[in-house]
């Protein structure tokens, strides 16, 4: 990820290299026009230079032609004329090498110290010029020799001249060609410069087009990704919470945390979970998952057991706690429940096992009995005896009720259905709690408006335990519910056209609002993990299934009901009527 | 009852097979008692031949259908007419007939309702004069 000070660094770096870019640009121009004119310049200078060259020559032409005369008849004007000639031709000199344009031509001949030997030979003449007289006979021959001494500098301007012209000449020649081709290079490599700026340029905005397009593709899909993050963290059944370890203020909390506190962030359950995870935390070392282990009290006073851990997290641009919890106290309930169970399980098979072997003596007892009432038939005043012999014979019998019941309900149910009375099944049922109403006081009662023939089909022994459990709900309903109350459970049996209707009404007060949504949930269950497996139900529903029947609870006045609607057969009535 | 009826009664449980024995005694049967299964077959095979055969249906580790169906497959003039199996065991969904025999009964067993049973059971074959001791 590129900084904002790295972003500005490399915007400061493109504005300087565009600002370069366009001063060179500016510069290059600039340049091209200067060199142009100072082309133009030179052009006119080493023209002119030939100029000087020239001038000073016609001056020495004059002053020669002024020589010419005055030799030929000396005169006072003459010699004044030859004088300022001579003067004219001195000023001239010094341009040839100390003008712009004489300059110039130094590059091209050095004749600067000729031109000074002249100068003092100029200067002689014209100081013996001014001497003659022009009535001196030897005037003409002495101004014939100053004229001769004269003579070379003719030459040297000449051959100057002529250098000058052939300079010029040559220079003309290249200031054509150059003419021909008029700036063509420096124009190619503006071009070439103005289109590496433009390609540069080009590139730039293509390689920021590109840059940006992936940043935004990864924007957009870090976006998504972060879409699905929330939407995994909304969903997952466990409570997630980002608190502010500053001030142990909760920042952000998921649904499950929501639905287990408040939806509310002002909600004071959430500084009392923060202050318990801490405590928890503070009480064991480590940060693997679930090495934290707390209990939480909801405000209804239900004590939930939570597990979970801390992790640090970079949350809204600072780092901050995550705290994940898991509610577990279903699953410790649960565990609970299963050991439970399988205790039970282990004690049915156990009961199983004692039934058998008490029916052994049992067996034994009714025998000798019915023995020693036969051996005391003959005797007289046996009869008080044959009473207790009836009596012990009786309650052999009513032991063996017992045991043939806990049998029945301690076997493993096997997969055989038939055809069975149903007011039998209700009956047999409801005998085998009897004991236990009468102790706690409950009026068990039965109405039944169906015939004993009229069947229903399926597993006779489970059925019977549907009924039994929902006794023994009722029963156990009674412990946690109003007291007083005169404590009643009725049985009502009837058929309407082809199904029978059993219901068993309590009015213990009633099924909690909570429970009674998943009452045929398996483990739901409102009793003490000591008495209740929460299988039972559950097991109920299944077996009433079976049958191809249903099974309701609802709550009533004063207490709950269930009803079970089962298919009767008509066959078996049929059958048995035969 | 003009004849004196046979019975052999077979059960490990010695106090039980006694008190069965005595009760039959005692309502005029001629009584064979026997605690191994063994021993019931060997007295069936040497031409016991009792009217009624009572065995649990388990002894010790012997079964007592195996009584049953050896009484069954002996000669006609040798075999029971009646056969009986009383068991201690959860039987709530067997029948006499899974163990060819005439009854099945679940201990503890009334005695009276055991008598009258084979009363009307046998009142019903033909009693055989003679051939029968």
């Amino acid at each position: 990820m590129i900084s904002s000070r790295n972003r500005r660094t490399i915007w400061l770096l493109k504005g300087g290299l565009i600002v370069a870019s366009f001063v060179l640009f500016i510069t290059t121009v600039l340049l091209y026009v200067s060199q142009a004119q100072q082309g133009a310049l030179l052009t006119a200078t080493v023209r002119s230079s030939g100029w000087v060259a020239y001038q000073a020559r016609l001056e020495l032409l004059k002053t020669e032609a002024a020589f010419a005369r005055t030799s030929v008849i000396p005169t006072e004007d003459g010699l004044r004329t030859l004088s300022m000639r001579l003067e004219i031709l001195r000023s001239r000199l010094p341009l040839l090498y100390n003008s712009d344009e004489g300059r110039l031509l130094r590059g091209v001949l050095d004749i600067q110290p000729q031109v000074q030997d002249y100068e003092i030979k100029v200067d002689r003449v014209l100081d013996e010029v001014e001497t003659l007289d022009p009535e001196d006979g030897n005037t003409v021959r002495r101004l014939q020799e100053l004229q001769t001494t004269l003579e070379p500098l003719g030459q040297l301007l000449h051959s100057t001249l002529m250098q000058s012209v052939a300079y010029n000449q040559e220079l003309f020649r290249r200031e054509k060609e150059l003419a021909q081709t008029p700036g063509v290079v420096p124009l190619v490599l503006l071009f070439i410069s103005g289109a590496a700026l433009a390609l540069l340029l080009f590139l730039q905005a293509r390689g920021d087009r590109l840059r940006l397009d992936q940043l935004m593709e990864a924007q957009s899909a870090l976006g998504a990704m972060e879409e699905n993050l929330r939407a995994v963290i909304q969903s997952v059944p466990a409570c997630m919470l980002v608190i502010d370890p500053a001030d142990d203020t909760v920042t952000f909390f998921n649904s499950s945390a929501a639905a287990f506190i408040s939806t509310s962030a002002d909600d004071p359950g959430w500084q009392r979970l923060v202050r318990g995870a801490r405590d928890a935390a503070r009480a064991v070392n480590g940060n693997q998952w679930g090495y934290l282990s707390m209990a939480y009290t909801r405000p209804d006073g239900e004590v939930v057991s939570l597990r979970g851990s801390f992790c640090e997290v970079l949350w809204q641009q600072r780092p901050q706690l995550l705290l994940v919890l898991v509610d577990t106290t279903r699953v410790r309930n649960a565990e609970l429940q299963v050991m439970q169970a399988a205790k039970l399980a282990t004690l049915g098979e156990m009961a199983t096992a004692i039934a058998h072997e008490l029916n052994q003596p049992l067996a034994v007892i009714k025998m000798a009995v019915a023995n020693a009432k036969r051996l005391l038939e003959p005797l007289t005043g046996g009869e008080p005896v044959a009473v207790k012999l009836d009596r012990i014979s009786a309650q052999v019998d009513r032991a063996k009720r017992i045991t043939d019941q806990v049998r029945r309900y301690g076997r493993m149910p096997t997969e055989q259905q038939q055809l069975f009375s149903l007011r039998n099944a209700v009956e047999m049922a409801m005998g085998f709690v009897t004991e236990q109403f009468r102790s706690a006081d409950i009026r068990l009662s039965i109405q039944a408006e169906v015939p004993p023939e009229l069947a229903v089909f399926g597993e006779q022994t489970m059925f019977e335990q549907v009924i039994v459990n929902l006794l023994v709900n009722a029963h156990d309903a009674f412990e946690s519910g109003p007291a007083n109350r005169a404590r009643a459970v009725r049985v009502t049996v009837r058929s309407e056209d082809d199904r029978a209707r059993v219901e068993v009404q309590d009015n213990a007060g009633g099924i909690a609002p909570e429970i009674l949504a998943r009452l045929f949930e398996p483990f739901a269950t409102t009793k003490p993990t000591e008495k209740g497996t929460g299988l039972g139900l559950s097991l109920a529903r299944s077996v009433v299934r079976d049958m191809g029947g249903s099974i309701v609870g609802e709550n009533i006045e004063n207490g709950a009901r269930f009803v079970i609607s089962l298919p009767t057969s008509i066959a078996f009535v049929s059958r048995d009527a035969a | 009852m003009s004849q004196l009826r046979t019975i052999l009664i077979c059960d490990d449980e010695e106090e039980l097979a006694h008190e069965l024995g005595e009760f039959f005694e005692g309502n005029g049967w001629k009584v064979d008692v026997c605690v191994t299964g063994m021993a019931a077959i060997e007295k069936l095979r040497k031409g016991l031949a009792p009217h009624v055969l009572i065995t649990d249906l388990r002894i010790s580790d012997f079964d007592g259908a195996q009584v049953v169906s050896v009484a069954r497959e002996l000669p006609p003039e040798m075999r029971p007419l009646m056969t009986i199996i009383i068991t201690g065991h959860v039987m709530d969904t067997a029948r006499a007939v899974d163990f060819m025999c005439d009854y099945l009964y679940v201990k503890p067993i009334d005695p009276d309702v055991l008598l009258a049973n084979i009363g009307e059971f046998l009142a019903h074959r033909t009693f055989p004069a003679a051939g029968r001791s």
